[in-house]
């Protein structure tokens, strides 16, 4: 007999009222045990209140928490077992590293002998041994990050949640720990929430990403799937850098549909989740990088759309290229084209006429309004 | 041309004006001297009092002639003998004293939440309910309060004829100690409230939170957590509260009716009332004393909180 497994944590039509405003809107999801969630969304748009609503600090307007099935409405935050690492850290400057590592293990009244070993196991965990007698103010930035992070995961939680510790941090740090999150996540297999304006960081850390937007849950898939299949123009832009066309829809199938841009008809693919009729304004989203580039003489093959242009701006990026081009048969649009210099062909300059293209399967054709 | 009259606003044409003043007294610009320059008026008015100190410390060693009524031309030790040797000295040091401990202990006590909920709260109207409820006290002044207390608890006051309602026998609630200690609470609880709330202030709003994901209930993330990280707010308020406590005049003197002097009101006495200047002096040096030990042995208990001096405070 084989017991199905609760998801380690689901909310069910979960809603949060402040006041008159909804910070959260009818937010249903599941996370399975051991995976790490990364809950993506512009600043405001319900992030933390949905973390504060799992952890217990709010009770949710409407709506259910469960956590490994059981409902936790009725138990308070210091009684669920969730460790939490705080946007701005929330470590205690009057206790040394250690002591703050130990408090959790206090206040759970673990057993007063093991707490040191216990204590040194995961300032090691997180490359903090040597550290132990330090003060917080003594430690630099990302030190303190690993603090937080080992007061978080030092009593074993179920649950581990990351409110954008690394935001504050620069960019080299912040993927640094990024990477780090991800390798303590994995060695304990704790399950994991983590939240993050970054997408690179959701793509890079994640088993699977929530996009948010005022309140509201706008796609909840795997990385790739997050990637190749936004479900809508919102999530489309969040991720990644994509170009928006309108157009309106003349041809649609069940996998297809065929839409007017400026001078051209061009087939895309759309999500099949929201009924497209013919006729109907709708939004045509490619991704920069999608976009094939090629000086007017080249010629590009495999392409299904193939157009002419005129690079107005070149921005070179070390890795890559950033070009802006603008395309006359699309109604005079200018698309954003990142090219990943692969042949070391020279740059294209300003003013250098082009050819630009790519396939059908990269053109996302979205309802214009929903 | 156009002048963007909104972008120079009057008060830097003000700053202007006082640079141009400035540059007209010290033509070459003070240079490195400015914040000593800025700094002259006030040692000149600490610098009067420490020279005031002196002349009381002159007095304070002359003894009064009671036939006469004049001071002796040579110093003698004689007014802090007395001052030793009689028992009403020590009995007004040390009921200003205690006064003052119990008064800093029970301020505390009240100005700790008053402040906590005031820089916690989510609701703007509370707040600002609180921060006037907190104000209105200052523009009444100590002594208009000391009296408005002597109507609301004399024997004919609002709560004996209260209390004569449901038939109780008036009450002697003044003139005793505790009528004193509690108008000095009372008129100390601002104080105490403005200086922890800065303290309060600078503790992250994140840290309760934590300490409850942590798995402490609230009593536990208010001993192990808040209050350690509001030490430094706690030492200052109630070093503040201490000392003014200590050298109070009028709560002793309105609420206590002449049977509760503290020392400042002893102090008084020797100098308007008995006109002798040697022994009140001896008396201002005593109290002197008695607060800056005091004071010292808290800060040597509990550190200087934020009354330290210097970026690395702790
Ligand atoms: N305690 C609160 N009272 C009123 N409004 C709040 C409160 N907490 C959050 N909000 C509002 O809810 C919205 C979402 O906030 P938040 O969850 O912090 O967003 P994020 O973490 O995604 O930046 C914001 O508009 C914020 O102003
Ligand atoms: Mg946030």
């Amino acid at each position: 007999m084989t017991e199905i497994q609760a998801a380690a944590v689901s909310a069910i039509n979960v809603e949060m009222t402040f006041g008159t405003f909804k910070a959260v809107k009818d937010a249903s999801f599941e996370l399975q045990n051991g995976k790490f969630l990364t809950i993506l969304g512009p600043s405001g748009s319900g992030k933390t209140t949905l973390l504060r609503l799992i952890a217990g600090f709010l009770t949710p307007s409407s709506g259910e928490i469960l956590i490994n099935g059981r409902s936790v409405r009725a138990v308070a935050a210091n009684k669920r077992s969730i460790g939490m690492v705080f946007q701005k850290l929330a470590l205690f400057p009057h206790m040394t590293a250690a002591e703050n590592v130990a408090f959790p293990l206090k206040m759970r009244r673990f057993d007063a002998r093991t707490i040191p070993d216990r204590v040194a196991q995961y300032l090691k965990l997180v490359r903090l041994d040597g550290f132990e007698n330090r003060r917080i103010h003594e430690l630099s930035g990302g030190q303190q990050q690993r603090v937080a992070i080992a007061r978080a995961l030092v009593f074993e939680p179920d649950l581990l949640l990351l409110d954008e510790p690394l935001a504050a941090l620069d960019r080299k740090l912040r993927e640094e720990m990024q990477l780090e999150f991800r390798r303590i996540q994995k060695e304990l297999g704790v399950t994991t929430i983590n939240v993050t304006h970054d997408q690179r960081e959701a793509l890079v850390v994640s088993d699977q990403v929530i996009v948010m937007n005022d309140g509201e849950i706008q796609q909840n898939a795997a990385p790739t799937q997050m990637y190749r299949m936004p479900s809508n123009p919102f999530v489309a832009n969040f991720i990644g850098v994509t170009n928006d066309l309108s157009g309106i829809l003349t041809r649609v199938t069940s996998a297809d549909a065929t839409a007017r841009f400026g001078n051209v008809e061009l087939m895309g693919v759309h999500g099949g989740a929201v009924a497209l009729e013919d006729g109907t304004p709708i939004k045509g989203a490619i991704r920069a990088e999608q976009i094939r580039i090629a000086s007017a003489e080249q010629s590009m093959a495999g392409l299904d759309a193939d157009f002419r242009g005129t690079v107005l701006d070149a921005i070179f990026e070390g890795e890559r290229h950033v070009y802006e081009v603008e395309v006359p048969e699309l109604g005079g649009e200018t698309l954003k084209i990142i090219h990943h210099d692969r042949n070391d062909q020279s740059a294209l300059e300003p003013g250098a006429l082009v050819h630009i293209g790519w396939k059908n399967r990269d053109l996302q054709i979205f309802p214009a309004k929903q | 041309m156009r002048r963007y009259k909104t972008s120079y606003p009057i008060s830097w044409r003000f700053m202007d004006v006082l640079e141009a003043a400035f540059a007209l007294v010290l033509p070459r610009g003070g240079g490195r001297l400015t914040p000593y320059l800025l700094l002259t008026p006030a040692v000149l008015l600490v610098g009067t009092l420490a020279v005031g100190l002196l002349y009381i410390g002159d007095s304070s060693l002359r003894v009064l002639d009671r036939s006469t009524f004049l001071f002796s031309d040579y110093w003698t030790l004689e007014n802090y003998q007395r001052a030793f040797s009689e028992s009403f000295t020590a009995t007004i040091i040390w009921r200003s004293l205690a006064g003052a401990v119990i008064v800093t202990a029970v301020t505390l006590l009240l100005a700790f939440p008053y402040a906590y909920v005031m820089v916690r709260t989510s609701s703007a109207l509370l707040r600002k309910f609180l921060l006037v409820a907190l104000f209105l006290p200052f523009f009444i002044g100590q002594v208009v309060r000391a009296y408005g207390w002597l109507i609301i608890l004399g024997n004919q006051g609002i709560v004996n004829d209260a209390l004569a309602l449901v038939g109780v026998e008036p009450l002697r609630l003044l003139f005793n100690y505790p009528a004193v200690l509690f108008g000095l609470v009372q008129y100390m609880l601002p104080f105490g409230v403005l200086m922890l709330a800065p303290a309060l202030t600078a503790i992250p709003e994140d840290i309760e939170a934590a300490a409850t994901s942590l798995g402490a209930n609230w009593v536990r993330a208010l001993f192990h957590v808040v209050l350690p990280m509001a030490r430094p707010g706690l030492i200052g308020a109630g070093v503040v509260v201490l000392t003014l406590s200590l050298t109070d005049f009028a709560m002793p003197a309105i609420l206590g009716g002449g049977s509760q002097d503290f020392v400042a009101n002893a102090i008084y006495d020797q100098f308007f009332r008995t006109s002798d200047q040697g022994f009140g002096a001896s008396l201002t040096l005593i109290l002197i004393a008695v607060g800056s030990m005091t004071v010292g042995l808290v800060f040597a208990v509990f550190g200087a909180g934020t009354l330290a001096l210097g970026a690395n405070r702790k």
